[in-house]
């Protein structure tokens, strides 16, 4: 076989090698994950407040046969949430446009944020309907009628909205780290909370708390964590 | 494809400097002047001459204009720029894939090795 000569300097292995290189250190520019799971953070300890202090409904349908499903909502945190993240993804936006112009690389944070408030509107919407709409008939009906549907509040919750926007984050950013957190977030928002025994029954006011404290905090810590390993190296020690 | 994979280069492309502005051009989306001389460690002008090359191939544009008082370059890569790319890597691969099977042809042994 006829194996032509290659300048030693343009090796295809080396090349190949230095190409890899170069876009791994672009992405790594590019990375600030801490900043949206900050944001994030911040948005659920905020969230606190409206939980504690604002309105609480009860809205019941009755259906065929004479009984009645009723449900428990916070008017104020179905205004709060879709706002709360539409602000915190405009924030984030924001924050890698300036990031990514003071570095002199792009940022694929755009079609990120715009999926993000998607989300936002999606579950928000959806979440305001199932509040003032309980389901009076079939399946959906039945398991609320014996407490067994949870799941269907963890996928319309903020939390999993959350989860699914850091999801969208970590497939931009090719994060395995971050995929892992998301999905771990997406299970914590699907199971309901007094399955695990952190959730104040309701009515109490506090009934939310424990499960806002709880996704604040792990986003908080995941935040400072990804922020400490990216943190700059100083090179200029001797 | 047929023929030797080294066939298939562009000269435009297969070169190290050009290669890799390119690569960071495809990962970055949009890159600046300075984060490119910087990462590939050249001086202003002969990464403006590499530029040129790759503009008046069609592979790349190039936008000039401001950050507050402070001139800046966008380089971005054209579709052709992104075909490039991919058809320098396709074929760097093919490169390496036949030379190393003709390497473990040549070192696979004959006949009894003789001192």
């Amino acid at each position: 076989m006829n194996v032509q000569p290659v300048p030693a300097d343009d090796g295809p292995q080396r090349l190949l090698a230095e190409s890899r290189q170069l876009a791994r250190r672009v992405r790594a520019a590019q990375r600030a994950p801490w900043a949206p799971l900050l944001v994030l953070s911040a948005v659920t300890f905020a969230a606190v407040p409206v939980y504690r202090y604002g309105r609480y409904a009860l809205t019941c349908r009755t259906y065929d046969g004479g009984g009645r499903v009723c449900l428990v909502s916070n008017t104020a945190t179905l205004v709060y949430w879709p706002i709360a993240l539409v602000l915190a993804y405009v924030a984030i936006a924001a924050f890698y446009l300036h990031r990514a112009r003071a570095r002199g690389v792009g940022t694929r944070v755009l079609p990120v944020a715009g999926i993000g408030i998607l989300i936002a509107a999606v579950t928000g919407g959806a979440a305001a309907w199932l509040a003032t709409h309980p389901p009076v008939g079939g399946f959906l009906a039945l398991r609320f009628a014996s407490g067994q549907a949870g799941w269907v509040f963890g996928v319309v919750s903020p939390a999993f909205a959350i989860g699914l926007g850091l999801l969208a984050l970590a497939v931009v950013e090719r994060s395995r780290a971050l995929a892992l957190l998301s999905l771990g977030y997406l299970v914590f928002a699907m199971v309901p909370g007094n399955d695990l025994g952190w959730v104040i029954r309701h009515p109490s006011p506090w009934a939310q708390v424990p499960r806002l404290v709880i996704g604040g905090s792990v986003l908080l810590v995941a935040g400072l964590l990804f922020a400490w390993v990216q943190r700059p190296v100083r090179r200029d020690r001797p | 494809m047929t023929g030797h994979p080294a066939n298939g280069l562009d000269d435009v492309v297969h070169q190290r400097v050009r290669l890799g502005i390119l690569t960071i051009a495809h990962e970055a989306r949009r890159v600046e002047f300075g984060y490119l001389r910087d990462s590939l460690e050249l001086t202003a002008g002969n990464l403006s001459q590499h530029l040129g090359v790759l503009e008046r191939a069609g592979l790349i544009t190039i936008d000039k204009g401001y950050a507050g008082r402070r001139a800046r370059t966008w380089i971005s890569l054209t579709r052709a720029g992104r075909s490039a790319l991919r058809a320098e890597i396709d074929q760097l691969k093919a490169l390496i894939t036949q030379v190393d099977a003709a390497r473990d042809r040549s070192t696979r042994p004959e006949e009894p090795a003789t001192e």
